[in-house]
């Protein structure tokens, strides 16, 4: 399942609706697409266009109504919530635009997480490996309250990518951050998903981010309204 | 007015939040219990007071060796007190040829005043009357059998006929408990116009009186105020026994702590409701103040929905605590004492005053930070200052609490052991908490990973834990304490007055009697037959000096050195006696010694190495003060203020006290013995022991209703304690779901966390339980050898434990089901 030349995510035909105040709400519509193993993939749109919703349908975060999404070859409509997570623990990895931090632990435990959740007899040596890559060796005790906001996203990146997941998930991971240190996370991402032969699915709203990826697609409404790749 | 506006609209948006819920359902229960337990506290007490004035007859009354002048009777009529004279003697009964020496109550219409005549027809049948009429007479059982008489018969009393209307079965006592004699009851104008109430006559009067509270004190007060005629005397409820009042002590005090208890359960889950919610505010606070809005006015709307929230929920508890008190009574007031009072308003109104300190006091010290919160906090939370100065506040509940203990307690010892066994247990919880914490950071790398999960959620959250095991450990212990420790008590004051109890004591008794009494003792049924020398004498002086001579600070010490004394001695310490300085007498002792028990020791001011000397008989005998004693006055045993070595008192003119158990059914064999051992007295203490055994059974019950306020408290506490950490739970169960946590990794880990809380809680709870048990029955209700019941506390421990566990992982369970895309929504 791991081959180069097979698609790491597909969806065919996926929509989304919820039953809302005012009835039913068609949030993604026939969404299809196809991404590949190490590619980087940009998901754009206006807010409320269904971005986030498709990225957390990719990621086996919820189910959606019709359609369906492949994830690594595993169809992720007939799994359950248990089955998702094993998968999610296995070959997944998050960056979030509130960077999501443990408050209570250290940069270098918030790191840990997914390899203890792993049972990982050697957590701690591969979450210093990890704050070393993205340059925070020396903040390694430090709490997320006394990083700052780039700081803090460099922790969230080092722990998105400690367990080597196959597929990194950024839901605007440079949403929260100004423009200089937003280049500086975006660098970072791309060097890992470049070093590691990680796929990059990402949210955002920042053009330039979004030119940086091999491919993107924009969604108005719930549906795909325009595809492109970039050479 | 617009704050007010403000508050109300916003605790209407609020009001689905279930910390503020649980905070005023914590108020309405911190009330309800507090209302509940003192208004049934003070029914409870006003029965009891009713049941001491059964006991002499009236609500106060004086005696006196003369008829008392009129003005005594005028002053209570001009206060609209009801009235009634009576006056008691011994006098002698004739039919046929037998004879008996009777003790006489000579009463007027009106009597009693107070307590109910129990008379038996000639059938045998029981009704309740009043004092005999002209040419009447009620005899007692004893005074039957003596005489060898039936209802319906006649006999000579005073020199008249008079005929037996019925037996007396039950009657008010006057104040007195001592059946000296068989009884009679005749009417107060027949033993006038007998002569039998002739100055010279050995009769006592009495005048009893009855009526409103408030006239019977402005009539003691006036009464007080001037001097009584010579060897004239105040009856009042008060002072019927001092065992009976140490009953009455001991009944207040257990309502009282069970009462507390619930408060103060109630207080800490006030106390987490409040910081939970004030930990909810923080971001509204900070966009507040980003918006403008100045600190006093954020404050403002803060205290303002609090005080919105609170009034209505305290006057709901107040109105609940008077409905349901009475229901209580409605239902139950044969439980508590049958004596008819009216519902006591004040208890409840205070006990809402109570609820509202308990408010402020656990409540303001979280919401008095939000005062802090800087407008800056609305782009990061992390900028909210911590600042030390608010941690003084934290000093408030502490003293709400104690000041609750001590309002409550009115005991300081109650308070101060209650206040540092909850302390303690405070400390001991937080410290192991501490303990473990520090530990789950050294252990858990090696652990199972539940349970490292586990140690790492409560790491994770390590005020909120620290908490959480303080609140679950106060909480467990006061309810132990109230399901375990206070029945337990409860049982040990019963089994201090087991069935066989000494219920009969016979006065008098000569040396050469003594064997014949007790083979005829053993012949009508009497046990346990214990036998004490009395000596009868008068304490002259101390250290050398006349003793009036000799000024005392103790009002009560010149009335006793008028007053003869009994001595007494014995080769061991009695049982319910404690030496508490000096030695207990050895057996050949070089000069003579005595022993004092420590209300003698107070009222005359003395210490070890004093000497006494007690005029007895012809001679006297100095005697050097070589021990002081703490005697156990509630025990029913035969106790003395004075014990002297035996080998210096053994020569010494006396008779010996004799107290037995004569088992019910039997008291037809005492007329043969009293007819047998004319010279004897014999003293009835059933009536005393039933109506104690009657004080602890109202208690146990009154406890029983003020449990299941407890419960829910406690409920209260536990369901708060674990909301605490819901929000951080919930948002931790969502990222670690996104991370591809397992929802049996989430659970196996929140069973390690809760089991581990609940472990902490449990058994410090316990054991926090187990000391102050055994520490208040020690010192507050002086139960000898109290032990606490270890296993039922052990049990009990290891099951809250268990629950503890439980409920987490029901609470658990729908934190295990968040969703993991709430994360992306949150952003």
């Amino acid at each position: 399942m791991s081959d180069s030349s097979h698609p790491l995510v597909v969806a065919c035909d996926v929509s989304k609706s919820v039953v809302g105040p005012e009835g039913a709400l068609d949030i993604l519509r026939g969404v299809n697409l196809q991404i590949l193993p190490g590619e980087s993939f940009a998901i754009v749109g206006a807010s409320g266009s269904g971005k986030t919703t498709l990225l957390g349908l990719l990621a086996g975060l919820d189910t959606s109504s019709s359609g369906s999404i492949h994830l690594d070859g595993h169809a992720l409509e007939s799994l359950d919530e248990e089955a998702r997570a094993d998968l999610r623990r296995r070959l997944v990895g998050f960056v979030f635009q509130s960077f999501h931090l443990l408050p209570a632990l250290t940069a270098e435990e918030n790191v840990m997480l997914p390899l203890e959740l792993e049972g990982a007899s050697d957590a701690r040596s591969r979450a210093r490996q990890a704050l070393d890559a993205v340059g925070l060796t020396s903040r390694r005790r430090h709490y997320p309250a006394q990083l700052s906001g780039g700081e803090q996203q460099r922790v969230a990146i080092a722990r998105a990518f400690v367990h080597g997941p196959r597929v990194l998930f950024a839901d605007e991971p440079t949403g929260n951050l100004d423009q200089r240190t937003g280049h500086h996370i975006c660098d970072l991402l791309f060097a890992l998903n470049r070093d590691h032969h990680t796929t990059l699915v990402l949210v955002t709203h920042d053009a330039e981010l979004a030119a940086r990826c091999d491919r993107r697609i924009e969604l108005e409404e719930g549906r795909v309204v325009a595809a492109g790749a970039h050479s | 007015m617009r704050m007010l506006w403000l508050a109300l609209r916003s605790l209407r948006r609020e009001w689905h939040l279930p910390e503020l819920r649980t905070l005023a359902a914590s108020l309405v229960l911190a009330v309800v219990a507090l209302g509940v337990v003192a208004t049934l506290a003070a029914r409870i007490e006003r029965g009891m007071l009713a049941g001491a004035a059964e006991l002499i007859g009236g609500d106060i009354g004086v005696s006196s060796p003369q008829a008392l002048p009129d003005n005594y009777a005028d002053a209570a009529r001009h206060r609209g007190l009801q009235i009634a004279h009576s006056a008691s003697f011994p006098s002698v009964a004739f039919a046929g040829d037998q004879t008996q020496l009777l003790d006489v109550l000579a009463a007027g219409p009106r009597y009693p005043l107070r307590g109910t005549l129990q008379l038996g027809d000639a059938a045998g049948r029981s009704h309740i009357g009043q004092a005999p009429a002209p040419g009447q007479v009620y005899l007692d059982h004893r005074a039957l059998v003596a005489l060898n008489l039936k209802v319906g018969q006649p006999l000579q009393l005073g020199g008249r006929e008079l005929t037996i209307a019925a037996e007396l079965q039950r009657q008010p006592d006057g104040g007195q408990l001592l059946a000296l004699a068989p009884r009679a009851l005749m009417n107060l104008a027949d033993a006038r116009q007998a002569g039998l109430l002739d100055p010279g006559s050995r009769a006592r009067h009495r005048l009893l009186l009855a009526g409103e509270p408030s006239a019977v004190d402005a009539w003691r007060q006036q009464v007080q105020a001037s001097a009584l005629p010579q060897g004239a005397q105040l009856i009042t409820p008060e002072q019927t026994q001092e065992r009976m009042r140490t009953s009455f002590d001991r009944a207040g005090a257990f309502l009282r702590l069970t009462a507390l208890l619930s408060a103060l359960l109630a207080g800490i889950a006030i106390a987490l409701s409040a910081q939970r919610y004030a930990r909810r505010k923080t971001a509204e606070v900070a966009l507040l103040r980003a918006l403008g809005t100045p600190r006093r006015q954020v404050m403002g709307l803060l205290l303002g929905t609090l005080g919105a929230l609170a009034i209505p929920a305290t006057a709901l508890g107040a109105a609940l605590a008077l409905g349901l008190s009475q229901l209580a009574w409605l239902f139950a007031s044969t439980l508590f004492g049958s004596a008819p009072t009216s519902l006591p308003l004040a208890p409840s109104f205070a006990a809402a005053a109570m609820g509202l300190a308990v408010l402020a006091g656990f409540a303001l010290p979280p919401l008095a930070r939000l005062a802090e919160v800087p407008p800056v906090a609305v782009f990061r939370q992390s900028a909210t200052r911590k600042t030390r100065r608010f941690d003084a506040l934290y000093l408030i509940p502490v003293l709400v609490a104690l000041g609750l203990i001590w309002a409550q307690s009115q005991s300081l010892t109650l308070a101060g052991i209650l206040a540092a066994s909850l302390l303690g247990v405070a400390v001991v919880a937080a410290l192991l908490a501490a303990l473990m914490l520090w530990l789950a950071r050294r252990v858990a790398p090696g652990a199972h990973p539940g349970l490292r999960l586990g140690l790492a959620a409560l790491a994770r959250r390590r005020t909120l834990s620290l908490i959480q095991a303080t609140a679950l450990s106060l909480g467990m212990c006061a309810l132990l304490l109230l399901a375990i420790v206070a029945p337990a008590l409860l049982q040990g004051w019963r089994q201090e007055l087991p069935p066989d109890t000494p219920n009969w004591f016979a006065m008098n008794l000569q040396d050469d009697q003594r064997e014949g009494f007790a083979q005829a003792l053993e012949k009508i049924g009497g046990e346990k037959l214990n036998m004490m020398p009395l000596a009868v004498g008068k304490l002259t002086t101390i250290n050398g000096q006349p003793i009036d001579q000799v000024h005392f600070e103790d009002e009560r010490a010149d009335d006793r050195a008028d007053r003869q004394l009994r001595l007494s001695w014995a080769d061991a310490l009695p049982p319910s006696n404690q030496v508490i300085a000096g030695q207990w007498p050895g057996p050949h002792p070089a000069q003579a010694e005595v022993s004092v028990d420590t209300t003698w020791r107070d009222m005359f001011a003395l210490k070890l190495g004093d000497t006494l000397r007690f005029d007895i008989g012809e001679g006297s005998i100095d005697a050097k003060i070589t021990s002081i004693r703490k005697v156990d006055w509630s025990s029913f045993r035969v106790n003395f203020f004075l014990m002297l070595d035996p080998a210096h008192a053994g020569n010494l003119p006396h008779t010996w006290l004799a107290s037995f158990y004569l088992p019910p059914g039997h008291a037809d064999g005492l007329a043969q013995l009293s007819r047998d051992y004319g010279n004897l007295s014999l003293i009835d203490v059933d009536s005393l022991l039933d109506r104690v055994r009657e004080i602890v059974d109202r208690v146990g019950n009154a406890v029983r209703w003020i449990l299941g306020f407890s419960l829910l408290a406690g409920a209260l506490v536990l369901a708060a304690a674990l909301a605490a950490s819901a929000a951080e739970r919930q948002h931790e169960a969502a990222l670690l779901r996104t991370l591809g946590a397992r929802r049996a990794q989430l659970r196996v880990a929140a069973a390690c966390e809760f089991a581990l809380l609940g472990l902490i809680a449990g058994l410090t709870a316990a054991l926090g339980a187990a000391g102050a048990g055994w520490w208040l029955g020690r010192a507050v209700f002086h139960i000898e050898h109290f032990m606490p019941p270890l296993v039922p506390l052990t049990l009990a421990a290891i099951a809250a434990a268990l629950v503890v566990m439980a409920l987490g992982l029901v609470g658990t369970r729908k934190v295990s089901r968040t969703p993991p895309m709430r994360l992306l929504r949150e952003g």
